[in-house]
């Protein structure tokens, strides 16, 4: 089996950008993919393009794919557009590497985009809502936030946490986001201010819940017989691993927990032959609070009931062990859905090459993304290795 | 001939005070009412009546599948064409063979409903809901409460009504609702509506040939609190025996369940032979000797007072509808597809690994198999599993206009008791009838009906949960 090879990641700064179409937004992120590859790479060398989005607000539900692709001149390239809500980027991204190592494809573009803030708050409300299971659990009057609300209620009662601890994920995040100048919310938060928030959906605030931005990411990956054409960096697609679960939160086994990041993540590190004890950073689905808490256990980051600790600790901060979401994450960065799962290997890019800045961490080896769809229905990881630096 | 075997009477627990409407109006017209029941915002007289009839039939002794007749009266149907004898047969678990009669045009349908139900053999589910409404700052709004009444009779049952009249007699004016208005009126002539009042209930209960100083209560249809008691003279009863079968002081003018309401509390408090009244261009009286009828007590939930905006916001009269951008689109035809579960809690089991899975549809949630399900109507009690309070903006657009109308609602994951008591399935549902901050993780609930939302004009009703009692 072939492997895949990041060669090229680039975005749109992520925000509320009313006046710009999906495509605008796709290409700006298109050329600066493009320019980010060493060696450089012209558009006849891409064989195939995998975007990720929601739908970008039912304006081009049908053929999205073609319509940015054509767009920026990358002229009858295949193109296949996959949605699996919020981590339909990072299906995309799945899906391009699954297209190198069949031997399909030398050089595929991956990449999501969506633009949702031009629209009415009913409408967005209809477009996230939709992605939830609908004709059930959505009937009880609950959007993601009323789901992940649903999921916080019960990780609180079981285990050693407070609101308080889910505020923390907003400080470290916003913190870390306000050195990213492609953030949408790119300033600090106290935990006075974080605890302080409007309720949202009880035990989560406006602090706990990310915003919903407008933006597009995309990344160039090479196969191990090409990649030296482009660049002479070799951060190799170690692990991949994907995993489905209920749509509806009452039809699964757990609610503190996300069965499907826990399968892709098992068998993203059996993959890439790699426990988590080996990161040097994650970048991970924190679209509420409480998600990145789960996370930190579903992905084996420590022990079912520790993640609170694992953050008060400071373990999870850029000087910690084992930094998440140094981007901003979700929360800070911003979350433009389809865009989400793309945007998070353009930190994984800036990490492994030195072009993080006010972020950068000392010569990360493994890398770690998590994309969620939905309230967990869907979920992949991606672990990354900088084959450069030594063992 | 059948008799009463069981009743069971429900009363919505929002109240609106006098006191509230004269701080707003200046001016209360509702006579001799101190407060008012108030529908919640996913409340009608079709929930308000299943729940009636829930409690008449988990009362008595009758099997769902074994009643015969359902006799619904109201003059407030949620809809002014399509039954609603149907969808109570689905929430109630009737069987489809059932006689189903909506009587409606007159408050007096639900004493009408009663006496005709005991004209047959049969076993019937007689329901009287009602919840009139009038112009804002008139007589019938300020009188205009919410409750309904239900009774299963059948023929060897303990409650017989050994004599009932019919007099009829048109006075034009007196109450009337014009065709296409939600609003109840009436001339307002006064001497004339007290009058027309006075002499038919009185030619009525003529004609019933007993005396009625020996009823131990009189329920009388009661537009307001003043009105009953004009009759004291006529029917040579006393006050305080009118008194003990009126409710509408407190619940406020129930329509066509008025007066059935009033039996209900002078049977709950002791009375043995109660004389019941409806009203309504004529009057149609009755006997009706308790016997050993089964009653759950009216007044059981934890009454909640409106302010005079919140009143205007549950009743939907400030609030702007739903809003644009569309709801998930759940078509009506998929929505009857899953009317078993919606109104009666019908799940599956694995007839391989024994699982319960809810809906019973697509692989078992326990095997992860494809299996042919075993239909099990759950019980309806569950613990809640994971809970969130959705706060203003939290709301999907379907539910914009519920919050809008009721404020902050509970949505709960619940675990659902299987009916050995051992196994549970899991379900999604808003939890309602409690204070929003007051639903915890382990809290026992109990399974209603309710309005769930309305898209292109077509209400879907579905179940939720109130606290276990």
């Amino acid at each position: 089996m072939r492997d895949a090879y990041l060669i090229g990641a680039g975005q749109t700064a992520f925000g509320a950008f009313p006046e710009r179409s999906y495509r605008d937004l796709f290409a700006e992120a298109y050329q600066h993919a493009c320019e980010r590859v060493d060696g450089g790479i012209e558009p006849g060398d891409i064989d195939e393009a995998v975007v990720g989005s929601l739908g970008v607000g039912g304006r081009q539900l049908g053929l999205s794919g073609p319509a940015v692709t054509e767009h920026v001149g990358l002229h009858n390239v295949p193109c296949t557009r996959v949605e699996n809500a919020c981590a339909a980027g990072g299906f995309a991204l799945r899906q391009a590497v699954q297209a190198i190592r069949s031997g399909m494809a030398d050089v595929v573009l991956a990449s999501g985009f969506e633009v949702m803030s031009d629209m009415s708050g009913d409408v967005t409300k209809y477009w996230l809502g939709v992605s939830g299971e609908t004709e059930w659990e959505r009937l009880t009057g609950t959007t993601f936030s009323g789901v992940y609300a649903q999921m916080a209620s019960a990780y609180l009662d079981r285990h050693d946490a407070t609101a308080e601890d889910l505020s923390r994920v907003a400080v470290k995040n916003h913190a870390n986001g306000a050195k990213n100048p492609k953030a949408h919310l790119g300033f600090e938060c106290s935990l006075e201010d974080a605890v302080g928030a409007p309720e949202v959906a009880a035990p989560l605030n406006l602090y706990h819940c990310c915003p919903t931005s407008d933006g597009a990411a995309v990344a160039l990956l090479a196969s191990e017989d090409v990649v030296e054409e482009y660049t002479d960096e070799r951060i190799r697609v170690a692990g991949v691993g994907a995993a489905s679960d209920h749509v509806g939160l009452a039809e699964r086994d757990s609610y503190v927990g996300l069965s499907a990041t826990e399968t892709a993540a098992e068998t993203a590190y059996d993959r890439a032959g790699v426990d988590p004890s080996a990161l040097d950073f994650a970048e991970i689905h924190d679209c509420f609070a409480i998600a990145e808490l789960l996370a930190y256990e579903d992905l084996g980051f420590c022990d079912r009931g520790e993640a609170a600790r694992l953050l008060r600790d400071g373990v999870t901060d850029p000087d910690g062990d084992l930094p998440v979401n140094t981007s901003g994450g979700l929360k800070s960065k911003g979350h433009p859905i389809g865009a989400t799962g793309t945007g998070q290997v353009v930190e994984a890019f800036d990490q492994f090459t030195g072009q993080a800045g006010d972020r950068q961490l000392a010569e990360p080896r493994y890398g770690l993304t998590h994309n969620v769809g939905g309230s967990g229905g869907a979920t992949v990881v991606h672990v990354f290795e900088n084959e450069e630096v030594a063992e | 001939m059948s008799r009463i075997e069981s009743v069971g009477t429900y009363v919505p627990r929002y109240r609106l005070s006098a006191e509230t409407v004269r701080e707003a109006w200046g001016q209360f017209h509702g006579a001799g009412i101190t407060e008012t029941a108030v529908p919640g915002a996913d409340e009608d007289t079709l929930t308000m009546g299943y729940e009636a009839a829930s409690r008449a039939l988990a009362a008595g002794s009758v099997d769902p599948r074994g009643v015969d007749r359902l006799l619904v009266a109201t003059t407030t149907p949620p809809t002014e064409e399509e039954a609603m004898g149907p969808r109570l047969v689905s929430m109630l678990g009737l069987g489809a063979a059932t006689q189903t009669r909506q009587l409606t045009g007159s408050t007096r349908a639900g004493v009408e409903a009663l006496v005709a139900g005991t004209q047959t053999d049969q076993t019937t589910l007689v329901v009287a809901t009602d919840a009139p409404r009038g112009s804002p700052d008139g007589e019938h709004e300020h009188a205009g409460g919410a409750g309904a009444f239900a009774a299963v009779l059948a023929p060897s049952a303990p409650g017989e009504i050994p004599a009932h009249a019919d007099h009829v007699d048109p006075h034009p004016g007196t109450r009337f609702r014009p065709a296409g208005s939600a609003e109840t009126t009436g001339l307002g002539v006064t001497d004339y509506d007290r009058s027309a009042f006075v002499e038919t209930v009185g030619q009525a209960v003529d004609t019933l040939d007993i005396d009625p100083s020996t009823a131990d209560a009189v329920a009388l249809q009661s537009p307001n609190g003043k009105l009953p008691y004009r009759a004291t003279g006529r029917l040579g009863v006393e006050a305080d025996t009118i008194q003990r079968g009126t409710v509408v002081h407190e619940v406020g003018d129930a329509g066509t369940a008025g007066p059935l309401l009033g039996l209900a509390t002078a049977f709950a408090d002791g009375a043995e032979r109660v004389l019941v009244v409806g009203y309504s261009d004529g009057a149609t009286a009755a006997v009706v000797e308790d016997g050993g009828v089964t009653h759950t007590p009216t007044g059981d939930t934890e009454t909640v007072d409106l302010s005079y905006g919140e009143y205007l916001r549950m009743r939907g009269e400030i609030t702007s509808g739903e809003p644009d951008g569309g709801g998930a689109y759940v078509s009506v035809p998929s929505w009857k597809r899953t009317l078993a579960q919606r109104h009666r809690l019908v799940a599956g089991r694995c007839p391989d690994c024994d699982a319960l899975s809810f809906p019973p549809e697509g692989a078992c949630q326990g095997c992860h198999t494809l299996v042919e399900y075993d239909s099990v109507e759950l019980p309806g009690t569950g613990t809640v599993e994971a809970v969130t309070a959705i706060g203003q903006g939290g709301a999907p657009t379907e539910f914009v206009e519920q919050q809008a109308r009721s404020g902050t609602y509970v949505s709960a994951v619940v675990a659902l008791d299987g009916p050995d008591g051992e196994q549970t399935v899991s379900i999604p549902a808003q939890v309602v009838g409690v204070d929003p901050d007051a639903v915890d993780i382990g809290d026992r609930l109990t399974a209603t009906v309710r309005r769930l939302y309305t898209q292109e004009e077509v209400t879907r009703y579905g179940f939720k949960m109130l606290p276990a009692k």
